[in-house]
């Protein structure tokens, strides 16, 4: 092959062009040195998940926000949305590797773990708590899940959405319940009272086939039977705690009855739909995200929120934790690349603070992690429970093998759902499929780093 | 993928006869020197083409195809998870090790099978549907053009619509379950077990008809109208003529629809993550599902893209019984020669 000197002018304008094209992402920051929160002319990039439910609000908050840094440092403030944690995870690598990108991260509470083994996001020390404004204007629960120990923490606790259940006051009053029970047993003796099938009218709405409620469910009893499903690098996924989670959460549509038999095909917005149109007395695995919905449906005066049991029986068993819900919600990393940490430490001291929190709260519905904001809130209505269920969360095990091990349990559920269909999930099936989730979680703790 | 060019039928016959061709055998050392009848019809000489106008072309099928296929193939030969992600070129080494565990470990047979089978299944349907709708919209009647629009409604909605709608038909008191029930019949859920791959079956069938519907007909167009005056003339009836007459004519796109089409299925990946979610239900565990799982589920971007090779290899092998059939190759091999 023989190329004129043309060809080579055009192969290098053709490379030229690409090369450029190729670096047009943006630039941010700059050298950084100098006072603490004198920001002037410097940027800060932050990256956070795209609100598909309050997209213009977000457009606002974040209009809002870089206005109120500007004024308070001197510095601006970008906002990049992301789609969802892979989106995050692939921004992250990028990042990491050039050594350029947002500074900081908003981070899901169980998608941390991952986050942070990724080795991107800097440990907070005493010093960068201090310029936060201390770790003890955060709620502690929050803290859960910033780090792999109270010692070692890599994120800060933004916003928090711990899960309650909605109860139907109306339909509970009929049954003649006068409060929401504390117990699973309880719960369930609750439902058996509020079914009546000949009307089409339920216990409960469960969302069997939503892709993240199972595990939570899970998680839940078997803290609460005192079973880790994770202790140091061994999984405990096939042993009696987890089968009989399985067995009373399966068990509420085929023994107990309480639950319609279409919910085997429900997602979380499926059942809430359900709940909002008075057909069930409870509904579980909710949050302040079905405010909206429930104001504007027809039981808008009849629901209230309260605690998900936070014990299975009567006594409790050795070792039990009263778990109200996931630690759930977001967190914010800093880039360990960034140089710009002093702006992201007065950034995120800001967002944490009492009334950003607040305006924060009443425009997403999003709780505080701030404590004091926290502890205002719980006299505004519906929010007695929720508050409470925020102090009352806990974290889910701080393992970069948690993904999968999620995954895994949400499988057992899915591939159950035939039999749950038919009204019998055997228990050979379900020792079956747990010994299969028991051997990925295995092996992808073992792979943990 | 939807708008891989294909060729036209006349050209597909010209490639044919240029095959087949009076050329004589190219001698090992013929040059540029060379004037075989088939050469003349290239008009340039081999040795003045202009090469060069190649590079721009070349340069983008390099950074858009080539780097990321060897970064996706040397990928698979890391041991690059959500560990060692941020610094991935110095991920551990680990060979073969990732093949052999997608081989012995994820069940990743099964998922090849799947994705196989569901793929022939709905190629066989298809197929039949795509012709009979070509050829019954191929005379004149009022409407055509409606009919032929409607037709291509399911082609040209997007995947993630198509899925979306026959999701919310199928659940346990959708409108399909409903329907069913009042008919007494009952055969359990769709979106979970056994049925799922049926479902997924008859989705793929109902979404991918019209492709080959249009290649179809197209080769329909391409059949000279003195050919159905002859058939006719020699008095030939419909059932013969289809047979003998025009079905000869639509062995091209018809061959090339079947390739493209079953690797439209294989790597379909919208439609069962749309349908039945994350994860996916054993029976339509398809193999770009359990690449995406393994890949952005569990963040084992090593052991994906392993997997994402040998899903490669397995679109390959139709691929290159389909050039091998049509000769496409050949005209590549001597067009290069120099």
């Amino acid at each position: 092959m023989r190329f004129g000197k043309k060809a080579v002018l055009a192969s290098i304008a053709t490379a030229a062009a690409l090369a450029l094209s190729a670096c047009g992402g943006g630039t941010s920051g700059g050298s950084s040195s100098g006072g603490a929160v004198n920001g002037a002319g410097k940027t800060l990039n932050v990256f956070v998940g795209k609100n598909t439910t309050y997209p213009q609000q977000q457009q606002q908050w974040f209009t809002d926000t870089a206005a109120a840094f500007k004024k308070a440092t001197g510095a601006d403030l970008k906002f990049e949305t992301f789609a969802s944690g892979n989106d995050e995870l692939t921004k992250i690598q990028t990042s990491a590797v050039s050594g350029q990108g947002p500074d900081i991260y908003s981070l899901g509470t169980t998608f941390t773990p991952t986050a942070v083994a990724t080795g991107a996001f800097a440990q907070l020390g005493d010093d960068d708590w201090k310029a936060l404004g201390g770790k003890d204007k955060f709620n502690q629960a929050a803290l859960g899940i910033s780090g792999p120990d109270q010692n070692k923490l890599y994120a800060v606790p933004f916003a928090s959405r711990p899960f309650v259940m909605a109860y139907n006051k109306e339909l509970l009053q009929a049954a003649g319940i006068d409060k929401p029970a504390t117990t699973w047993t309880g719960l369930v003796e609750q439902a058996k009272k509020a079914t009546d099938a000949s009307k089409g009218q339920y216990g409960m709405a469960i969302a069997y086939k939503d892709n993240y409620d199972p595990w939570k469910y899970i998680w839940a009893m078997s803290e609460q039977s005192g079973n880790k499903l994770v202790d140091g690098k061994t999984a405990n996924v096939n042993n009696d705690a987890v089968t009989k989670a399985y067995q009373t959460y399966f068990g509420w549509l085929t023994k107990d009855k309480v639950v319609d038999p279409a919910s085997v095909g429900w997602t979380n917005s499926q059942a809430l739909a359900n709940f909002a149109s008075g057909k069930a007395a409870f509904f579980l695995m909710t949050s302040t995200g079905s405010l909206n919905t429930l104001n504007g449906s027809a039981i808008k005066d009849k629901y209230d929120y309260a605690l998900m049991p936070t014990q299975l029986g009567d006594s409790a068993p050795s070792g039990a934790r009263p778990v109200a819900s996931i630690l759930s919600g977001d967190n914010m990393g800093i880039a360990s690349y960034s140089k710009n940490k002093d702006l992201a430490l007065a950034f995120l001291k800001m967002v944490t603070d009492k009334d950003q929190q607040l305006s924060y709260q009443k425009t997403f519905g999003d709780l505080p992690t701030n404590s004091d904001a926290l502890s205002s809130l719980s006299s505004t209505p519906h929010m007695a429970a929720v508050t409470d269920a925020a102090a009352k969360s806990f974290a889910t095990p701080f393992t970069g093998a948690w993904a999968d091990i999620q995954l895994a349990l949400v499988n057992v559920t899915v591939q159950s759902i035939p039999d749950l269909a038919s009204g019998n999930v055997s228990d050979s099936a379900l020792s079956q499929r747990l010994q299969a989730a028991q051997n990925s979680a295995q092996q992808s703790l073992n792979r943990a780093k | 993928m939807s708008t891989a060019p294909h060729p036209a039928p006349e050209s597909r016959l010209a490639a044919r006869a240029a095959g087949r061709g009076p050329r004589p055998a190219p001698p090992p050392s013929a040059g540029g020197a060379e004037t075989g009848p088939a050469d003349k019809r290239r008009g340039l000489s081999e040795r003045n083409r202009p090469l060069w106008m190649l590079i721009p072309g070349g340069i983008l099928m390099l950074v858009v195809i080539v780097v990321p296929l060897a970064l996706g193939v040397y990928i698979s030969f890391l041991d690059l998870d959500q560990y060692t992600i941020r610094q991935w070129l110095s991920a551990p080494f680990i060979a073969f090790a990732n093949y052999v565990e997608a081989l012995t470990q994820s069940g990743i047979l099964r998922s090849v099978w799947l994705s196989v089978s569901y793929s022939a299944i709905a190629m066989a349907i298809t197929l039949p549907l795509g012709v009979a709708a070509a050829v019954a919209t191929q005379n004149k009647f009022r409407g055509r053009a409606l009919v032929r629009s409607i037709f291509l409604i399911p082609y040209v909605l997007p995947g993630f619509v198509v899925a979306t709608v026959w999701r919310t038909m199928f659940q346990p008191s959708g409108v399909i379950t409903n329907l069913l029930h009042q008919l007494g019949i009952n055969p359990g859920l769709y979106l979970n077990g056994p049925n799922t791959y049926w479902v997924l079956v008859f989705v793929q069938i109902w979404a991918s008809w019209p492709f080959i519907y249009l290649l179809a007909l197209s080769g329909l167009q391409g059949v000279d109208h003195e050919v159905h005056e002859a058939s006719a003339l020699d008095g030939a009836l419909w059932w013969t003529k289809l047979r003998y007459v025009i079905f000869p004519y639509l062995k091209g796109p018809i061959s090339l629809a079947i390739l493209i089409g079953m690797l439209h299925h294989i790597n379909n990946f919208t439609l069962p993550f749309v349908l039945f979610g994350s994860p996916a239900p054993d029976d339509v565990a398809v193999l770009p599902y359990l690449t995406y799982e393994t890949g952005f589920v569990s963040f084992r971007f090593g052991l994906s893209a392993g997997m994402a090779v040998v899903s490669l290899v397995l679109i390959l092998i139709p691929l290159f019984i389909y050039l091998r059939a049509v000769k496409l190759d050949d005209a590549e091999t001597s067009g290069g020669r120099k």
